[in-house]
This record gives C-alpha cells, sequence and structure tokens, in this order.
C-alpha cells in the first residue's frame, strides 16, 4: 500500500461527483419550501366579522353564522395571486380530509380584489368543492384586515378566530393549526 | 336436482377415500410396531402403503363435486341453495364459474379440490418411498386434513343444500362480479394455504418417527417454497383486486381477510430462510419444525378468523357457523404439532451453535426474528377485538396506525438484511471480504439517496426505504451478474446462473424490493382529493389536468352503470357507478389512468343538482351538470404488481434445479470436490480468492444422512 501510490483517476472523478451531489442535496434538503407563517391581528380570541353572500359557483347563499359550532376555515384568495395557485392543491386535500372526518373543519373561500369571473374561473379550474364569496368593494377583507392574499383564518365552535396564517397554507400547517385550536378548546372546557 | 345429488355423491366419495386412506395408513403404521409373525395379510396389504391409491379416489371425488357444482352455476340451477345466494339468470359465464368461491360452502369445496389435487401429486411423487415412515406419516395427515374439510362439506358448510321454489337468484356480491381478478386471485390463494399442508405433513412424519434433520426436511422446504409462490402472488393479486375494484385508492388495509394471509406467509417465508442454515449447518431444527407446524396452524386460524364471522371485515363475504368446528381443528393441530416437538424435544438438539454474529447464520437468525414478531403482532393486532371484547363486553377495533408503527421498522430492516445478508459467508467473515463486496450495492444506496433529496423527496423513513431497497437490488442483481458469469465460464448456459435455489431467491429479493419501493413511494407520496368538474372546464390538480366530458348510462342485461367520462392528461377515463343484476344497491367502479410511474385514481362521487344518485355521500356545493370526482394520486403503484409478478417468477425459478450442491452429497463428497463445486452462495462465483469461504465447511452428521431407498 505505502509503496505505490494509488493511480485510480476514475475514482477520483467518481468521489469529486459523489462529493458534488452530496453538497448539492444538503443544500437542497435544508431549503425550506415556503410557507404560510401565523400572524398576529387584534382578531385573534375575538368574534370572527359577520361573512354573508352568494356562493359564485351555486348561487347558493352562504353564512359563516350558520357554521357556528363547527371549526371554520376562512380563506383569501385571488386568481392573480401565484402563492394562492401554490396553496390551492392543498387546501383541496386538507378539505378532502376534513369532510371525512367527523367533525371535521368546513372552509370558505372570499375573492380578494378580483373579478367575480375571473375568481369563478379560478375555482373552477381547481375543481373546489367548498363555497367561495364574491366581496365587492373590499368590505368582508378590510373587516378581517386581509392587506394581501392568501390570508387564512381558522375560527373556532363558539366563532372566535383562534389562528391567522398568512402565505400559501399548506394541508400540514392547517392540519397542525386545527390541532392546536383543538387542544386548546379542549383545555379551556376542563379549565 | 341432478348437480345436487351428483355433488353429494362426490363429497361422500372424496370423503369416504380420506377416512378410509387415513384408516389404511394408520394401520399400516401401528402394524410396524409389531413383529413380521402378527401381520395379518389385509394390514400387510396396507403396510406397503397401499393407502396411497385412495388419494386419486378422492380426487375423483373432489372433481365430480366441483363439477356438479359448475355445472349447477353455469345453468342457473336455482334448487340449489347456494347457487341461488350466489347466482342469478343474468350472471355472465365467467361470474357464474367464480361464483363457487364467493361465498363459503363454495369455497370450503374449492379447498377440498386443491388438497385432493396436492394430496395426489404428493403420494404419486414419493410413490417410490411408499414404504419410508415419513412419507407414510405425512400421507396420513394428508388424508386427515382431507377428511376434516370434506367433513365440513357434509355438515355445516354443505354445498349442495336444496330447497324447492327458487326461480331465479341474487347473483354474486357485486364487488365480486367486477373484475375478472376474482377469477385467479382466491384460487391462488387457496392453493397457497392448502400446499403448506404438505409441510406440516412432513413436520409430523419426521417428528413421529424421530427422523428430524433428514433428506425429507429438503422436499419439505420444496413445497413450502411451492406454498410460497403461490402465497405471495395470490396476496398480491388480491391487492390488486382490492385497488381496482373497491375505490379507496388503496391495496393494504390490516384488515382480518388480509392479515389472515400474510400470517402464514410471514412464517413460511421466515422457514424458507431458516431452513438454509440447518441444511447447511444442521443447526435451528426445533425452530424449523416449530415454524412448519405454526405456519399450517395459521391458515386455520386465519380462515376461522375470516369465515366463523367472529370478527367483523370489511371484506368477509361469508359468515357461517363453522367457528367452534375450525377453531377445534387449530387446537388439535398445535396441540398435536407442539407435543410432538416436546416429546421429541432430546432428539432435536443440533451439533454446534452459531460461531459468530457477523455470519450467514446470524442474519438468518434476525431475519427470523424480525418475521416471527412481525407475524405475532400481526396476530396480536388481528385478534385483540375479539380477546378485548372477550373480557370487558365492549367493541375495540386495531387500526391501520397499530399495524403501521411496527410494519415500518421492520420492513426496513428486513430490506436491510436483504442489503447486506446475500453477501454474508457461513460461519464467519472478515470486514474487508464483506467490503468488497458491499461496497456497490453501499455507493449505489447511497447515491440514490442523494438523487431522490436532490430531486425534492423529503422524509426520512421514506428516503432510507429507498436508498435501502436500492441497495438490496443491487447486492441481489450482484449476486446473479456474478452466477450468470459463473454458469458462462463453465459453459452449461448463462439461464442456469437464473436457476436453483439461491438465485430464484435473489429474483425474489429483487421482486420484494419492487415491491416495497411500491408501497413506499405510493404510500409516502399519495395525494387524495374530491374535485369539482364542471363540464368543459380543465381542472389541474398536482399536475395533471382533468376535463369533465359528460355522462353516459351503459346498461346490460348483468349491470347498469352511470360512467363520467373525464379525461386525464390526453385519455378518457370512465369512473362509474355500477348496480349488477337484480341487486339494489350501487358499487363505485373506479378508473385508472395507470402508468409506469404513478397511477391517476378516480371515483365517481356524486352529480351536481341530484345529490347522491349514485348511493355515495350527499355533495350539496356542486352546480347542477357537475360532477364530483375523487382523484387518487399514487406513485409507482404499478411497482407493486410487477414486483408480485417477479416475486412469482423467482419463485418459480427457485424450484427449477439449479446446478447446486445437494446437501447430501456435502459429507459424502470429499473436500477437495465440495470447495470445487458452485456453491449456492453468492459470493462464491467471484472467482475472486476469499479465505472465508473457500474452507469446507462441516456439515451436521444428521443433515447429510441419506434416505435408503424404498
Amino acid at each position: 500500500m505505502s509503496e505505490r501510490r494509488p493511480r485510480h483517476p476514475v475514482r477520483w472523478v467518481a468521489g469529486a461527483v459523489l462529493l458534488v451531489l452530496v453538497v448539492v442535496g444538503v443544500v437542497l434538503a435544508t431549503r425550506t419550501p415556503q410557507e404560510a407563517t401565523a400572524v398576529s391581528s387584534p382578531l385573534l380570541g375575538r368574534a370572527a366579522p359577520a361573512l354573508t353572500g352568494t356562493d359564485l359557483n351555486t348561487g347558493a347563499a352562504v353564512n359563516l353564522a350558520s357554521l357556528r359550532g363547527h371549526y371554520v376555515v376562512v380563506n383569501f384568495f385571488a386568481s392573480w395571486c401565484i402563492p394562492c395557485q401554490q396553496e390551492a392543491p392543498d387546501l383541496s386535500r386538507f378539505h378532502y380530509d376534513q369532510s371525512r372526518t367527523p367533525r371535521g373543519a368546513d372552509m370558505v373561500s372570499v375573492v380578494f380584489h378580483d373579478t367575480t369571473g375571473t375568481a369563478r374561473q379560478f375555482l373552477r379550474s381547481n375543481g373546489d368543492l367548498w363555497p367561495a364569496l364574491a366581496d365587492p368593494g373590499g368590505v368582508i377583507a378590510e373587516h378581517y384586515g386581509v392587506t394581501s392574499p392568501p390570508t387564512t383564518f381558522v375560527i373556532n365552535p363558539a366563532g372566535k378566530v383562534t389562528a391567522v396564517l398568512e402565505g400559501p397554507a399548506t394541508e400540514k400547517n392547517l392540519d397542525s393549526f386545527l390541532r392546536a385550536a383543538r387542544v386548546q378548546a379542549a383545555r379551556s372546557t376542563r379549565g | 336436482m341432478f348437480d345436487a345429488r351428483l355433488g353429494t355423491v362426490g363429497v361422500w366419495l372424496a370423503f369416504a377415500a380420506a377416512v378410509a386412506g387415513g384408516l389404511v395408513m394408520l394401520a399400516g403404521l401401528w402394524s410396524r410396531r409389531g413383529t413380521g409373525a402378527e401381520r395379518r395379510p389385509l394390514v400387510q396389504g396396507a403396510a406397503a402403503g397401499e393407502g396411497r391409491y385412495l388419494a386419486p379416489v378422492m380426487l375423483v371425488g373432489a372433481v365430480v363435486a366441483v363439477l356438479a357444482m359448475e355445472h349447477a352455476l353455469v345453468t342457473h340451477d336455482f334448487t340449489l341453495v347456494f347457487v341461488a345466494q350466489n347466482n342469478s339468470t343474468v350472471t355472465p359465464l365467467l361470474y357464474s364459474v367464480t361464483g363457487m368461491w364467493s361465498a363459503l360452502a363454495g369455497s370450503i369445496l374449492l379447498w377440498g379440490l386443491v388438497l385432493s389435487v396436492v394430496a395426489t401429486v404428493f403420494v404419486w411423487r414419493y410413490r417410490g418411498h411408499s414404504a419410508d415412515p415419513v412419507i407414510r406419516w405425512a400421507t396420513f395427515v394428508l388424508y386427515a386434513v382431507s377428511a376434516f374439510f370434506f367433513g365440513l362439506m357434509l355438515g355445516p358448510a354443505d354445498p349442495f343444500r336444496t330447497a324447492a321454489g327458487v326461480t331465479s337468484g341474487l347473483g354474486p356480491n357485486s364487488l365480486l362480479q367486477d373484475n375478472p381478478l376474482v377469477a385467479i386471485h382466491p384460487p391462488l390463494l387457496y392453493a397457497g394455504f392448502v400446499l403448506f399442508t404438505v409441510p406440516f405433513a412432513f413436520a409430523i412424519g419426521m417428528l413421529a418417527t424421530g427422523r428430524v434433520g433428514d433428506r425429507w426436511q429438503i422436499e419439505c422446504r420444496r413445497w413450502t417454497l411451492l406454498a410460497f409462490t403461490f402465497l405471495s402472488v395470490g396476496i398480491v393479486l388480491g391487492a390488486w383486486w382490492s385497488y381496482q375494484v373497491l375505490g379507496w385508492g388503496g391495496f393494504w388495509g390490516w384488515d382480518p381477510v388480509e392479515n389472515a394471509a400474510l400470517l402464514p406467509w410471514l412464517c413460511g417465508t421466515a422457514y424458507l430462510h431458516s431452513v438454509l442454515v440447518q441444511e447447511r449447518r444442521g443447526l435451528m431444527r426445533v425452530w424449523n419444525l416449530s415454524l412448519s407446524i405454526a405456519t399450517f396452524a395459521l391458515t386455520i386460524l386465519g380462515t376461522f378468523l375470516t369465515r366463523s364471522g367472529v370478527i367483523a371485515s370489511v371484506h368477509a363475504f361469508s359468515e357461517s357457523s363453522l367457528g367452534p368446528l375450525l377453531i377445534g381443528f387449530f387446537f388439535v393441530v398445535v396441540i398435536v404439532g407442539f407435543g410432538l416437538i416436546a416429546w421429541r424435544g432430546d432428539r432435536l438438539r443440533s451439533p454446534g451453535g452459531i460461531d459468530a454474529p457477523l455470519g450467514r447464520e446470524g442474519a438468518f437468525l434476525l431475519n427470523n426474528v424480525l418475521f416471527v414478531g412481525f407475524a405475532f403482532v400481526v396476530l396480536l393486532g388481528t385478534v385483540y377485538p375479539l380477546l378485548y371484547e372477550a373480557m370487558t363486553q365492549q367493541q375495540v377495533t386495531v387500526g391501520a396506525p397499530f399495524f403501521n408503527t411496527v410494519a415500518v421498522p421492520a420492513g426496513l430492516t428486513l430490506l436491510f438484511l436483504m442489503a447486506v445478508a446475500p453477501t454474508l459467508s457461513w460461519r464467519k467473515m472478515s470486514g474487508a471480504v464483506l467490503w468488497q463486496r458491499l461496497a456497490i450495492p453501499v455507493w449505489i444506496g447511497v447515491g440514490t439517496v442523494v438523487v431522490c433529496v436532490a430531486a425534492g423527496l423529503r422524509g426520512a423513513a421514506t428516503l432510507i426505504g429507498f436508498g435501502l431497497g436500492a441497495m438490496a437490488a443491487a447486492t441481489a442483481a450482484r449476486a446473479l451478474v456474478l452466477s450468470v458469469r459463473a454458469a458462462r465460464a463453465r459453459h452449461v448456459g448463462w439461464w442456469r446462473g437464473l436457476v436453483g435455489r439461491a438465485n430464484g431467491g435473489m429474483i425474489v429479493h429483487l421482486g420484494v424490493v419492487l415491491l416495497a419501493v411500491g408501497v413506499i413511494a405510493a404510500t409516502s407520496y399519495r395525494h387524495q382529493a374530491e374535485l369539482a368538474l364542471h363540464r368543459g372546464t380543465p381542472v389541474t390538480y398536482d399536475g395533471h389536468r382533468f376535463v369533465f366530458e359528460g355522462l353516459r348510462t351503459v346498461s346490460s342485461p348483468s349491470r347498469t352503470a352511470q360512467e363520467a367520462l373525464v379525461k386525464v392528461d390526453g385519455g378518457v377515463f370512465a369512473p362509474a357507478t355500477t348496480s349488477f343484476g337484480s341487486a339494489l344497491s350501487t358499487v363505485g367502479t373506479p378508473a385508472i389512468d395507470s402508468g409506469l410511474f404513478g397511477d391517476v385514481y378516480l371515483t365517481f362521487d356524486a352529480v351536481g343538482g341530484l345529490g347522491a344518485t349514485s348511493g355515495n355521500q350527499a355533495i350539496a356545493n356542486l352546480p347542477s351538470g357537475s360532477v364530483a370526482i375523487g382523484v387518487v394520486i399514487e406513485p409507482l403503484v404499478a411497482w407493486l404488481w410487477a414486483g408480485g409478478l417477479l416475486i412469482g417468477l423467482g419463485g418459480a425459478l427457485a424450484l427449477v434445479p439449479g446446478t447446486r450442491r445437494r446437501a447430501t452429497d456435502a459429507a459424502s463428497a470429499p473436500p477437495a470436490m465440495v470447495s470445487g463445486t458452485p456453491d449456492e452462495n453468492s459470493g462464491d462465483g467471484d472467482g475472486r480468492s476469499e479465505p472465508a469461504e473457500s474452507q469446507p465447511e462441516p456439515v451436521g452428521v444428521l443433515t447429510a444422512r441419506r434416505v435408503s431407498p424404498a
């Protein structure tokens, strides 16, 4: 071993390529994808502002007050917003799981500064199965203090806001905020 | 009416042949205990093993009964209660034929048929050894088991019960006439179950005669391998059926029926590995016999769990009053089997022990601990609801999370063993040799993980699974390449490098890796949602484009389907809701866009405006004219089915006699010749000098004992 120096150029090249791959892999692995974060809001812990209107797809009446007793996830979106397009499949998945969970959360979407036609087109191209409201004049957004979409509110069965998320929501973080809200509710009823 | 009489005659003939065969074998065995002078002529005939001629008689009886049943089903003879319950005048031919195993009594009939075939092949294969006590005990056991099953058909599971005045039947359960896989999955599964009777019979024979560890253990292994192959393919086809029919996009739900098939598979697989230690080193004898007995006992327990109605299962298609009989038979099997082991304990002691932890014996031991431990957990999870209810009068269910908690670490450890163990030598080996053999697989495994991470995949367990899978595949491929190369060097035809126990085993390993990668990918990266599709408006979800093109109703006398035509990335698929024959309920019929890298799985969930026309849940928020389509995106799920087929192929190739050394030759051949023969060990084909391998290995005296030809 010590007499002859190893001459394996292929091995060295392969080793170097592997090292580069590992470094690239580690860099990619440690990058966290953009994700919604909880933000503070004066609404936290207070009753959610009223939310009434007609569903963009079916024309049926939608009223947040009628969903009292359920957890509700309210999502403000616009068709022109890229993160909204990004979060759409996760919202579908979240809705699917909740629709099959006993006492699962309901969902309501609210259009943020968009035309009704393009907003409806957006909802349809995502195959959303939950109600969505138009918000002419941005009245609802103003009451909820939404300045940029996507913004998502978690509302508990008592009708109080328990979390506000800004940025593209994922199925995972919606699940965890919903779970946190449930834990909080269980604690407060016990205490 | 004619069918019923003919069928009953067939069952009686088979039952009588089984009972008579068992009695003759027993009489012959009993007479051997006396001296020659005491033998009476009748018994002398039996002593020569004439009882074996009754196996073909039993087969004739079973075939007559099955033909009568099939004739009744195909001609819709509703005087038979079984036909009235499982057939209708509009049932298509294929599902009339498969109707035999759509319910309990017919399933038992199929079981009896397969058992008769197995018993007949058994006595034919060992016709030259009919005086051998092991074979005679084993034949007796086969007759006894056959008598039990044919006895069931004469009592509580009579498939030929008649009732007058029925003019039309209900047809098979809707789920059982939705996919042609019902024609092959149950027979393969039953063949797997039934074939485990032979290793059990051998185990009893070896224990009763005290001749543990001779060449019959090798025969026992071959039968187990055959059973393993059928059962593996049967289980995977069952998963495929469940995937294509049940509409949930899944393939395994830890349902009691599935567990009932998995339990003997786990024990049988453990046996196939540990018996190699016995063949080569003479170790683990009690263990191997216990596994043979346990495997058979678990097939009976599984039948009890799924056929007695004690456990609610999503696809227990039949319930009956067989429970006490089956559980009684299970306890007879267990008590006789393990009683014999206790009785023969002194003769079973192994000559020696395991030398070093880093050796093939150690790896096989760990493999067995994992398989059997896992089987125990699955058994516990399956019967826990029963025990809990018996003790507390409350019902609980044990769900998938319980099983997955164990399945994930056990599965990963098994992948690791598959990656490393085939490169290990018997007894002990040096680390340097090990590294020399493992270097390529390790780099391939590491490279796979890096590529996966770079491609954006996340999740520690998933990535470890892919890495170990790649490593195990590389180890198996390496062994096969070396083996093919060695075969070519010997000018015996390269294909010889792919047949035989070890090479077939490596192909099975490749199949298991494919299956494991498919399972890991399909469960880790599975996405499920429900989409509202409006006619003509494209919907994009998870990179796929869906367009709803309209509804269509397809009718035939046997089925009526309402289909939603959905274009997925160019191809049109038609998930539907279907009702069969005169059945009022509808079942969902999924449509699957299947590909090499992933499936898009569609279910027709609801129609807008009309609510739930399909028997599915009502979805309120859907405009009329639109449909709600359930979508499941599952990557690599097709690998699972391919893996299953490869396991079947590998099992078949392993049954083809290879150029391997016979265990019986080891001790009789001089050491120089032994080391010169090609070994089944993967490393031996290397052509490199590997000190640990080239030593001739002492083989336990008992494993080397030859059976003198009759």
